[in-house]
């Protein structure tokens, strides 16, 4: 059975799952809201709405600043993208969940291992799948923030412009996103493996997530030289975080400014970030092989 | 192993925390029979099953499919094997047609293939209609479709005619025929005993995961091979006389029935001796348990 097939049919599955669809809907409509805030935000400081004549400033004018190169070219690339890294995670996480603990829960995992004993194969083709379908729904919804950005920084008198270098970091931007979420689905999938349902990916997931990002947020309290930070740059958000500023940056934006602990004076390196997150989502997904491999598949719960 | 032997176990043994699932399991299977592997609810079945497809690792011995091991070559052994466990299980939110192309695609199969397993179990006109809608009867017959997608020289069927009414059991029954004569061996778990009794030549009883009979229909109900006579004189003094006859077996006595070892076509010999012996006789005739019969004897179920 050769890993081609079976990732044909994983594709195959995937693609046409509803729940593929409604999360892509839901990331777009949630992508509308969040843009459209950031558009009412910066129009009701300039007074846009009533001729200047009256503005409502409720953030400093550097911050209002950022906000504003979100709407506009190329800052709405790396907005697109800190879009994806936070609200995309989630959706990853349901999207594995779904694809995986299914597979527990309606029993249709007994149908295929029957045939395909070779589990490893069977998960890394379903890893490739999920991995390449979230590729895929990062590209529309790329297109789809190339869309809002242009409409909301023209009715804000400055859509920006798009020079070839900006057009080059995407490709980067788009494998750094892809590698934020690729440790949260390794670790998705082997909660699912071990928990052998859909709750237990869900649950796991995005507890995963929460205690991550908990953990991350520490780094605010601690002090730049302090020698605990060495320790907190071995977690996982502090190195995810080293990439999403990194494609913050790439498209001329300052996050630092916004969050303080997104600075890349006090985040790991790159080369570190890029260690790290393939040492946790190897880890993490030898974990779900390991689960997968070692206990009894059951049948439909 | 003989090359004629397609399934084999030794010493199969299971046990989910403190229940012993499956108890030291020896079975074989010979290649191009129907097998029916019976047994009431909870006897072991469906583990055995998972077993064999590498689902379920035994606690110890060894299960051999094709002559090879299941847990150290699960691909040569589950190469040309076709499985249906439990209830149909697919995916709900596609169609019949395209649950059936994601197991062909993921077999390397042309989706051709998934066509024509729909045809053979009669279930083209549903084709198109998502999985989650079809009858229970459909679910199952698209599940036999399943089995049949890659050709399998060897299927295992857990329960195919569960929640079928009497012609659904009927269609599959005549399906499992039609596909044992092309060939294939079958490996029919069922508890409907009078399906099994139909289609299978050879069966294994198995009950709290211990095999309790195992072998030919013919031969385990002793088909041709008693005489059943009902005595209207003295039993006893029929038991005496007939115990005296040397081509006469055992004896086992019913009150007032006598259940006597020997050829059926004896059975006027018999009549004729005990009438000789001014023994009269109600009824006699070659004895033909039911698979049913003989399956709540030995499991001991009322």
């Amino acid at each position: 059975m050769s890993f081609l097939s079976l990732f044909r049919a994983e594709w195959f599955k995937l693609s046409r799952r509803p729940l593929t669809w409604i999360l892509l809907a839901i990331f777009l409509a949630l992508m509308v809201v969040y843009f459209g805030m950031i558009f009412l935000l910066v129009a009701l400081n300039d007074g846009m709405f009533t001729g200047g004549e009256s503005q409502l400033k409720v953030l400093a004018d550097f911050q209002v600043e950022q906000y504003r190169r979100w709407l506009s070219f190329p800052g709405v690339f790396g907005a697109t993208f800190s879009q994806i890294n936070s609200i995309g995670g989630i959706c990853a996480i349901v999207l594995t969940a779904g694809a995986m603990g299914s597979e527990y829960s309606w029993g249709t995992l007994r149908l295929q291992l029957a045939r395909h004993p070779r589990r490893e194969r069977y998960l890394i083709a379903k890893i490739v799948a999920l991995l390449l379908l979230i590729l895929a729904g990062m590209g529309i919804v790329l297109v789809f923030g190339v869309g809002l950005g242009w409409l909301f920084g023209s009715l804000l008198g400055d859509a920006g412009s798009v020079g070839l270098g900006d057009i080059l970091a995407i490709p980067l931007a788009v494998v750094r996103a892809l590698a934020v979420m690729t440790p949260y689905v390794m670790f998705t999938l082997a909660s699912c493996t071990f928990g052998r349902s859909l709750l237990a990916g869900v649950a796991g997931g995005l507890i995963f997530l929460s205690v991550d990002v908990s953990l991350g947020g520490i780094t605010l309290f601690v002090e730049r030289d302090s020698p605990a930070l060495l320790f907190y740059n071995l977690l996982l958000q502090q190195n995810i975080n080293t990439f999403v500023t990194l494609n913050s940056r790439s498209f001329g934006l300052s996050p630092e400014l916004l969050v303080a602990n997104l600075d890349m004076n006090v985040l790991p390196s790159p080369l570190q970030a890029t260690l790290l997150i393939a040492l946790y989502s190897i880890s993490f997904g030898f974990a779900a092989y390991w689960w997968l491999a070692r206990r009894d598949i059951p049948g439909a719960s | 192993m003989s090359t004629d032997t397609i399934i084999q176990t030794e010493h199969l043994t299971r046990r989910y925390d403190k229940r012993l699932a499956v108890d030291d399991l020896s079975l074989e299977v010979e290649r191009g029979e129907v097998f029916g592997f019976l047994g009431p609810n909870g006897a072991g079945k469906t583990t055995t099953i998972a077993m064999l497809l590498g689902l379920v690792r035994p606690d110890s011995g060894r299960a051999f499919v094709r002559s090879h091991d299941v847990q150290q070559e699960p691909e040569a052994a589950l190469a040309s094997v076709g499985a249906m466990i439990e209830a149909p299980a697919f995916y709900p939110y596609l169609s019949g047609r395209d649950n059936l192309r994601v197991l062909a695609r993921a077999a390397n199969l042309p989706d051709r293939t998934a066509d024509a397993a729909l045809a053979i179990v009669e279930l083209e006109q549903r084709a198109g209609d998502r999985f989650r809608t079809y009858s229970q009867g459909m679910k199952q017959r698209l599940a036999i479709a399943a089995t049949l997608l890659a050709d399998p020289e060897l299927i295992l069927l857990d329960e195919p005619t569960n929640g079928l009414d009497p012609a659904g059991t009927v269609e599959i029954r005549e399906l499992i025929s039609a596909l044992a004569r092309g060939g294939r061996t079958i490996f029919l778990c069922s508890h409907i005993l009078h399906e099994v009794e139909q289609v299978c030549r050879r069966v294994a009883i198995l009950k709290e995961g211990r095999i309790l009979a195992q072998g030919a229909v013919d031969d385990l109900l002793h088909r041709g091979q008693r005489v059943r006579v009902r005595v209207a004189g003295d039993p006893a003094r029929a038991y005496d006389i007939l115990r005296q006859v040397d081509w006469i077996g055992a004896i086992e006595r019913r009150d007032d029935v006598l259940l006597i070892d020997a050829p059926g076509e004896r059975a006027p010999d018999i009549n004729a001796l005990l009438a000789r012996n001014d023994v009269p006789v109600a009824e006699i005739r070659a004895d033909d348990p039911s698979l049913e019969a003989f399956f709540l004897e030995v499991t001991g179920q009322p």
